[in-house]
């Protein structure tokens, strides 16, 4: 099979990074946001292995992306807990709503 | 085979005799955690046990031994040391740096026994949060790699968002959680595309290393000769630095950065406001510090234009964050919230130090200062930025434990409700006034110390950048500022009449003298700078040679 090459990766992982970053900051709901980080954190993984396959990082970047794949479960799960608690105090997770806090 | 079998003897054997040895106090931090969830599952131990009492037991031996490490590295005379394979480094700077942490704990978990935040049920799972977040504190002091850098922040800030929200039930305290949350794991992404970007470009992650290919080598190799920013190469260094000092500035609330910090700190219990102010900004200064000076710490100045703009833009941000804090804090009514800006104005003050020393460590040799000044001045600012973070620790912590100190007999964290309290419960409000009068920098405090000697390192750096001057000028003129809504915390204690309706306040002795605690090595420390100074000093002359 022929090697596709960094750029290619590169730019997906751009796309990847744009489309989290839109999500993050146009969604209103609490969960829409935090599937935003989802995908900024998947494209920082695509680039660290692209990165060891590509260049002299070599395996660093893969055990990276493991340790981030792990983390990021980790702050999903106290998110989302997090997230369930606003909703019981507020019974939405529209974060527009949480406008007690100002000043 | 047999070298295989080799190498990993090795690795055991250097895993064992050396690396877990430099990172005794973070076992004891993950030993204590793991006792305090333990006893739950045996009933009756947990009945003659208090959690809070294995707490500060477990944070005690923590610091007991960071003392140790701190003065074992510093009879010795001995450089920086890295451990787990590169991983982390062990020297004097982040020794200084765990012992702050580990006695901030031990001064944390005494508070939380004076306030009863939390209760007998909660204790065990609070304290594991509070232990787990300073676990990551003291691995973001001694990071030496990347992953360790992304590691750190995210295991300090995921116990932090949960402890934020640990006020079940309260519609504010949720409210916190999920804007902290929500904020801190957008920087958190947006720093880790950085980091992807920075090591893609660099080829390794490790800061600053003797025998390893490091980012300042590499960063010669890749960079030798080049000038200005018009390589593509140097416009991705620039951007992927830029993303990784998003989430640095998150971790430090500055400005743009710090909306999360007043809503979540009026959010969360006074306690818990009063760990995040100090001890994540403490641990954040500390990698802000390695960050940097990976890329300007090195022999020769690799792209000097690029770097001294990092730093004069580092300094743009403290100004701003200065002043945005101070004006901010005027109107505030909410005790917990006006600390929250003044937290924010400080780590502007704190960031004007580190913005002088990649000043003069990237536009030094430029400017034609001799190798002698430079690095003097440098270790003036990072001296200046550990001798602020040791007062700041004392003084930010005992305003926030008053207001929740002072919430448990009054129910209110308004600054209303303070009114008439100064001759009721004198030892807190005079501790009050000390942390107020010390973080204004009043002298004979210690807050006028910290400044003092970070405005000389600034001052020395003007000669390489005029911007350092106006800096100076910002930072002084928001000094006289910041007097006026410290004092009107004060007025309302010591001069307006308490309500009528008011029920005068009985405040037991003990909470007075763990006030006096505080209050008094801020004195001592303005009294007695040197000691203090000599430290600072010798620990950041290892830092940078």
């Amino acid at each position: 099979m022929e090697a596709i090459g960094l750029q290619p990766v590169l730019f997906v992982s751009a796309v990847l990074f744009v489309c989290g970053v839109v999500c993050m900051t146009t969604k209103r709901n609490g969960i829409g946001i935090l599937m935003g980080v989802e995908l900024v954190l998947n494209a920082a993984n695509l680039n660290f292995v692209a990165f060891s396959r590509y260049t002299s990082l070599g395996l660093d970047g893969q055990v990276i992306a493991l340790f981030v794949i792990v983390l990021a479960a980790a702050e999903a799960a106290v998110a989302l807990a997090i997230a369930l608690n606003f909703y019981n105090n507020h019974l939405t997770i529209d974060v527009d709503r949480g406008d007690e806090l100002r000043g | 085979m047999s070298s295989f079998g080799e190498l990993l003897n090795n690795l055991v054997a250097e895993t064992t005799q050396r690396s877990l040895c430099h990172f005794s106090p973070e076992l004891a931090l993950s030993g204590t955690i793991v006792i305090l969830l333990l006893m739950r599952l045996f009933g009756s131990i947990d009945r003659w046990i208090p959690p809070y009492f294995t707490a500060l037991v477990g944070s005690l031996a923590a610091l007991g031994l960071c003392g140790r490490q701190l003065l074992d590295l510093l009879n010795d005379g001995a450089a920086s040391e890295e451990f787990f394979s590169g991983m982390l480094v062990f020297d004097p700077f982040g020794a200084f740096v765990r012992g702050l942490l580990a006695l901030f704990l031990v001064l944390v978990v005494a508070l939380t026994v004076l306030t009863g935040i939390p209760d007998r049920e909660d204790g065990p799972d609070f304290y594991a949060l509070l232990f787990g977040s300073t676990i990551g504190m003291m691995i973001m002091a001694s990071a030496n790699h990347m992953l360790m850098f992304f590691m750190g922040i995210e295991m300090a800030s995921v116990p932090s968002y949960a402890m934020v929200g640990f006020l079940k039930g309260r519609t504010k305290s949720s409210e916190a959680a999920f804007k902290y949350v929500v904020y801190g794991a957008g920087a958190a992404g947006v720093m880790l595309y950085g980091i992807s970007l920075l090591m893609g470009l660099l080829g390794t992650g490790t800061l600053v290393s003797e025998t390893m290919p490091d980012m300042a080598s590499n960063l010669q190799l890749a960079f030798a000769g080049t000038t200005g920013i018009g390589s593509a190469a140097s416009m991705t260094l620039l951007l992927a630095v830029l993303m990784v000092m998003v989430g640095l500035a998150f971790k430090l609330s500055l400005v743009p950065f710090h909306f999360w910090c007043p809503d979540a700190f009026q959010g969360a219990s006074a306690e818990v406001a009063g760990f995040l102010s100090v001890g994540s900004k403490a641990a954040a200064f500390a990698l802000l510090v390695r960050f940097c000076l990976s890329f300007v710490g090195g022999e020769t100045a690799v792209l000097p234009e690029i770097f001294t703009g990092f730093g004069v833009a580092l300094g743009v941000m403290a100004c701003v964050t200065v002043t945005f804090g101070n004006l901010a804090a005027y109107s505030q009514t909410n005790a917990k919230r006006l600390l929250a800006y003044s937290t924010i104005a400080h780590a502007g003050y704190m960031l004007m130090a580190v913005s002088a020393l990649v000043v003069v460590l990237a536009g030094g040799p430029g400017a034609g200062l001799s190798e002698g000044v430079i690095g003097e001045t440098a270790q003036r600012c990072v001296e200046g930025l550990l001798f602020y973070l040791f007062v700041y620790l004392f003084m930010n912590l005992g305003a926030f434990a008053v207001v929740a100190l002072l919430r448990n007999h009054t129910y209110s964290e308004e600054i209303d409700s303070f009114n008439g309290l100064g001759w009721q419960a004198p030892a807190l409000c005079i501790c009050m006034a000390v942390c107020a009068f010390s973080l204004v920098g009043l002298p004979p405090l210690g807050g006028f110390w910290g400044k003092l000697v970070i405005f000389m390192s600034v001052f020395k750096a003007g000669d390489v950048h005029w911007f350092m001057y106006v800096m100076l000028v910002i930072g002084g003129l928001n000094t006289v500022f910041s007097l006026f809504y410290y004092v009107r915390m004060l007025k309302a204690m010591f001069i307006t009449p308490a309500a009528e309706e008011a029920r005068p306040i009985e405040v037991p002795a003990a909470i007075g003298n763990y006030a006096l605690l505080l209050a008094i090595p801020v004195l001592l420390l303005g009294i007695f700078p040197t000691w203090t100074t000599n430290l600072a000093q010798r620990v950041s002359e290892v830092l940078v040679p």
